[in-house]
C-alpha cells in the first residue's frame, strides 16, 4: 500500500480486536458476496402486516395518502406552467418556442425527460 | 457546507468508563457517533462503502464513507460505485451495516475485546422488526455490546428543542431527511405514531433530479454533474418559492428580478490562442531561415549533379579507353578479352558510350545533341507513333477546349436573357427564380428522401436515429424484393423461368449496377447552385434551404468555435423546481401527499383529539431534518399550511436549532438521563421475549 494511504487509515483493517466475530469468519471468501439481503419490499411482506390490529401504527400504513390538491402540470423542459402537451412526444411544453424544442429533440432525451415523470415507454 | 466529515481518530476512548452510552444517528446520509453528554459528535461521515480493488496489488479492500478523491486514485472503483446499506429509510444489507459500525468503532478509539458501552441507535419510524432484530442481532453478536436501545431521529430532534424551548409539548415534527419525509405529532412530549405519516421522498431524490434536469439541459457537460457536485449546487443554490408559478413567470417573462436571481456556474474555460499577425522582425526571421535553407538545397543540388558529372566523365574515359584498346586486340581475342569487362560485344560497348554522353549532356544541362538528333531520325516506327499520339491528343485537348468556350458561351447567353428578363420586370423575375429554387430545392429533398429514405417515426427530423428496417434505399429495396420473390416463386407447378426473353431482364433488374441513378440530381443540385447564388445577389432576404437545416439548435455547438457561454452552467427555474418536489412529489410521478399537506393528513389520523389540541399542535410546528435547509421553507410551509387549516387557526413554524446535529444531540442527551437504562434491552431480554416484544419496543422520551 502507498504511504499516504496507510497514513489517512482509509483501508478498513480485516481485523479488529473488538469484534467477537471477524468479517472473514462471518462471510468466508467465496461465498459471502452471493449473500442476498431481503429488500424493503420483501421485508414488508415478511412482516404480515396483515394480522395486525388496523389501528397499530405499522411501517406500511403510516405512508401518506395520494394528494387531494390538483396537481398542475408544469412544462417537462423549462419548468414554466404548462398549459400545452404533444401527443406525438407525450411531453408537456409552455409555449411555441418550447415546443419548437420538443419536436427536435431526439427520441432518446424525449424518454429521458419523461423517465423523470416515471412516464418512459420501458420496453420489456 | 452544513456537512462535513470528522473522521480523525479519538484516543480517549479509555476515558470513558463502561456505563457510558455510545450514541450512533444511523441516518440514511450521514452517520454520526459519539458519546453520550457531550454536544458534538466525535465521527461524522456518509453512510457509505465502497469496496474497490487496488492497483498495486489488486486486492478488494474495504474503504467506508466519503475521502479525499487524492488518495482513491490507486484504486480501480470501475467496478463498484458507493454503496449504502440502507433501501428507502430502511437497513436492509447489514454486511455493509458492519462495515459502517467497525469503521465507526475503530475512528472512536475502541481498542478492548468487545465494545463495553450500551448503544442508542436511531432507526425510522416503524422499522420493520426484521431489519430491528438484525441490527441488534449485529451489535451483540459481533461487538458484544452489553445493551441497546432504539429510537426515533426526528423525536430526539424535537425532544432537544423541547428543552431549548423552540417547540412546545403538543407539536408536530417535521422531518424532511434524505430519502423520505415524514410528520410525527407530539402530544404531552410523546411521539403518536398513530397519526404519523411518510412521503418517500427527500434530499436524495431533490438531488438526483437537479442532477438529470442539468444533464438533460447541457448534455456536453454530463460529465461534470457527479453526484458530490450536484449535492454541493443544490445545498449552495436551491430554495423554495412563495409561489412557484408566480415564480416561475418572473422567469418566464426574463425580468431583471429573474436575471438576478439566475446562478451561473462558470466551467474552467480556456480560449483558443488567437492568431496575431506575425511582427515584422518574425516576417523577416523566417524569411532568413527559408532562405538560408533554399540556399542549402541549392547548394545540395549543385554538389550532388557535380559529383554525377564526375561520375559520368570518368565512365565515359574508362569505355572510351576500353574502345582504344579494343582496336589493339586481335579478333578471335575479343571474347576472351571482353569476358573480363562485362561487356559482350563491341556495339554494347557503343551504345554504352552512347548512352552515358546523353546523360552527361543531360546532366551539365545542354541541349540535346546532333548525335542524338540523328539517332531520332534513325528511327521512324517509333517517330510516327509519336506524332500519332501527339495528335490525338492535341485534337481531343482541341475539342474539350471548344466544348467549354461552347458551353461558356451558352452559359454567357443564358446570363444575358435572364439580365434582360431582370431589366423588363424585376419583380416577376424574383418571383419566378424563387419559385423555380423551390421547386427545384423540393425535388432534391425529395430524391434525398427517397434515398435514405426517412419515413421517421415520430416526426423528430434529424434525429439521426434511423431503424433496422430504414437503412436502405428505394433502389436496393427494389432488389431486395426481386431477390426474395424470385427465391421464394419456385416450386409452384412447372418452372418456365427462362422460356421467354423478358425473364432475363431480371438479372438485369437485381445486378447491382443499377443502384448509382445520381446523374439527375448532380444537375438539378448544379442548376439550384447557380439559383441561389442568383437570389443572392438580387435578393439579400434570401437564405438557402440548406443553412436553414442546418441551423438546428442541437448542433449549433458544433458549428462555431466553442465561447466562453458554453462553458456556464445556468441555474434558474432549477434553483426553485427541485425542491419544489417536497410539495409536490406527484412531478417525480410518487403519488403521495406533499410536505405542507402531510400536516392535514396527521392532523386528520389522530382525529378526535379536539379543536384545542389541533390549535396547539399547529402552533407549534417543528421542522428538522437536512432537507428544511432551503431557504424559505418556513414561510412556505406557514402558506401552505394556512390554506388547510380552518380559518383563524394559529400557525407557527419553528425550525430546529440545527436541524442536521440536533437529531444526535438529542438522542446524547437523552442517554445521559439515569433512566435511560430502564429502556435498554440486553442480549438475554432479546432471547427471552422474542420477536412479537421487540416489534412493540417503544422508547419512553419523556424520561
Amino acid at each position: 500500500m502507498e504511504l499516504d494511504v496507510v497514513k489517512a487509515e482509509l483501508v478498513l483493517p480485516t481485523h479488529l480486536s473488538f469484534k467477537q466475530v471477524q468479517m472473514y469468519e462471518k462471510y468466508p471468501k467465496g461465498q459471502s458476496r452471493g449473500r442476498h439481503w431481503k429488500h424493503l419490499k420483501q421485508i414488508l411482506q415478511a412482516e404480515n402486516y396483515q394480522n395486525f390490529p388496523a389501528d397499530e401504527p405499522t411501517y406500511v400504513n403510516i405512508e401518506s395518502p395520494p394528494s387531494m390538491h390538483p396537481c398542475k402540470k408544469i412544462c417537462d423542459i423549462t419548468g414554466y406552467e404548462a398549459p400545452y402537451y404533444d401527443p406525438r412526444t407525450n411531453l408537456r411544453y409552455a409555449n411555441a418556442d418550447v415546443f419548437k424544442l420538443v419536436r427536435s429533440l431526439p427520441n432518446e432525451y424525449v424518454q429521458r425527460y419523461l423517465a423523470l415523470r416515471n412516464a418512459a415507454v420501458v420496453l420489456k | 457546507m452544513p456537512f462535513i466529515s470528522k473522521i480523525e481518530r479519538q484516543s480517549d476512548y479509555h476515558l470513558f468508563p463502561s456505563t457510558t452510552p455510545i450514541v450512533i444517528d444511523n441516518g440514511a446520509s450521514y452517520f454520526r457517533i459519539g458519546w453520550a453528554g457531550e454536544t458534538e459528535p466525535r465521527v461524522i461521515f456518509r453512510n457509505i462503502v465502497q469496496r474497490p480493488r487496488h492497483k498495486a496489488t489488486g486486492e478488494t479492500v474495504t474503504i467506508v464513507g466519503d475521502h479525499d478523491p487524492a488518495l482513491l486514485r490507486y484504486f480501480d472503483c470501475t467496478r463498484s460505485g458507493p454503496r449504502s446499506a440502507f433501501d428507502s429509510n430502511v437497513v436492509y444489507q447489514f454486511e455493509i451495516m458492519e462495515y459502517i459500525l467497525d469503521f465507526a468503532f475503530d475512528r472512536l478509539g475502541a481498542n478492548g475485546s468487545r465494545i463495553d458501552h450500551p448503544v442508542l441507535i436511531t432507526e425510522c419510524v416503524c422499522n420493520p422488526v426484521q431489519s430491528r432484530s438484525k441490527m441488534a442481532e449485529l451489535l451483540f453478536e459481533t461487538y458484544g455490546v452489553p445493551s441497546v436501545a432504539f429510537g426515533v431521529d426526528a423525536a430526539f430532534s424535537y425532544k432537544y428543542n423541547q428543552q431549548l424551548g423552540v417547540c412546545g409539548k403538543d407539536g408536530l415534527a417535521l422531518c424532511p431527511g434524505f430519502t423520505t419525509t415524514h410528520v410525527i405529532p407530539f402530544i404531552d412530549g410523546e411521539p403518536v405514531y398513530k397519526g404519523s405519516c411518510r412521503t418517500n421522498i427527500g434530499g436524495y431524490h431533490i438531488t438526483d433530479y437537479l442532477k438529470q434536469l442539468l444533464s438533460l439541459k447541457y448534455p456536453h457537460h454530463m460529465a461534470r454533474f457527479t453526484w458530490e457536485k450536484v449535492e454541493d449546487l443544490k445545498m449552495e443554490h436551491c430554495y423554495i418559492a412563495q409561489d412557484y408559478f408566480s415564480e416561475v413567470r418572473l422567469f418566464q417573462k426574463g425580468d431583471k428580478e429573474a436575471e438576478d436571481k439566475t446562478r451561473c456556474w462558470q466551467l474552467p474555460w480556456i480560449p483558443p490562442p488567437t492568431e496575431e499577425p506575425p511582427s515584422e522582425e518574425e516576417i523577416a526571421r523566417k524569411a532568413a531561415i527559408k532562405e538560408r535553407q533554399g540556399q542549402r538545397l541549392r547548394e545540395m543540388a549543385e554538389a550532388k549533379r557535380s559529383s554525377r558529372i564526375n561520375e559520368l566523365e570518368n565512365e565515359l574515359h574508362g569505355l572510351e579507353f576500353l574502345l582504344q584498346q579494343l582496336e589493339h586486340v586481335e579478333e578471335h581475342n575479343i571474347p576472351s578479352f571482353l569476358s573480363e569487362t562485362g561487356y559482350v560485344s563491341k556495339q554494347e560497348i557503343e551504345s554504352a558510350v552512347q548512352r552515358v554522353t546523353q546523360s552527361l549532356r543531360k546532366a551539365k544541362g545542354e541541349p540535346k545533341g546532333d548525335q542524338a538528333e540523328a539517332e531520332e531520325k534513325t528511327d521512324p516506327a517509333t517517330n510516327e507513333r509519336r506524332q500519332l499520339f501527339l495528335k490525338t491528343t492535341s485534337e481531343g485537348r482541341q475539342r474539350a477546349k471548344q466544348k467549354r468556350f461552347d458551353s461558356e458561351l451558352e452559359r454567357e447567353r443564358k446570363n444575358q436573357q435572364d439580365e434582360e428578363k431582370r431589366l423588363e420586370n424585376p419583380e416577376l423575375y424574383l418571383e419566378q427564380l424563387r419559385a423555380k429554387y423551390k421547386d427545384l430545392s423540393e425535388k432534391v429533398e425529395q430524391r434525398k428522401r427517397l434515398k435514405t429514405n426517412g419515413n421517421h417515426t415520430n416526426g423528430n427530423n434529424f434525429s439521426g436515429g434511423v431503424g433496422r428496417g430504414e437503412r436502405l434505399n428505394a433502389a436496393q429495396r427494389e432488389r431486395m424484393r426481386l431477390l426474395t420473390t424470385a427465391a421464394f416463386d419456385r416450386g409452384k407447378g412447372e418452372d418456365t423461368f427462362g422460356a421467354r426473353d423478358e425473364d432475363w431482364q431480371l438479372y438485369k433488374l437485381m445486378s447491382k449496377d443499377n443502384d448509382d441513378d445520381d446523374e439527375g440530381p448532380d444537375q438539378d443540385e448544379a442548376e439550384m447552385a447557380r439559383l441561389s447564388l442568383r437570389l443572392q445577389e438580387l435578393d439579400p432576404t434570401f437564405v438557402p434551404k440548406s443553412e436553414i437545416v442546418t441551423s438546428q439548435p442541437v448542433e449549433l455547438p458544433r458549428l462555431r468555435p466553442l465561447t466562453k457561454e458554453d462553458f456556464q452552467i445556468l441555474l434558474g427555474v432549477e434553483r426553485f423546481r427541485c425542491p419544489e418536489i417536497l410539495f409536490r412529489p406527484n412531478w417525480i410521478a410518487v403519488d403521495q401527499a406533499g410536505l405542507d399537506e402531510m400536516t392535514g393528513v396527521s392532523i386528520r389520523r389522530l382525529s378526535p383529539v379536539g379543536q384545542e389540541v389541533e390549535e396547539r399542535l399547529t402552533n407549534s410546528i417543528f421542522i428538522t431534518g437536512g432537507s428544511c435547509l432551503f431557504p424559505g421553507m418556513s414561510k412556505r410551509l406557514v402558506a401552505g399550511i394556512r390554506m388547510i387549516r380552518p380559518c383563524g387557526s394559529p400557525i407557527r413554524v419553528v425550525k430546529a436549532s440545527d436541524p442536521v446535529l440536533d437529531a444526535w444531540r438529542g438522542a446524547a442527551a437523552y442517554a445521559t438521563a439515569p433512566q435511560f437504562l430502564t429502556q435498554t434491552f440486553s442480549r438475554t431480554d432479546y432471547y427471552e421475549k422474542g420477536e412479537d416484544w421487540l416489534r412493540r419496543y417503544q422508547l419512553r422520551y419523556t424520561l
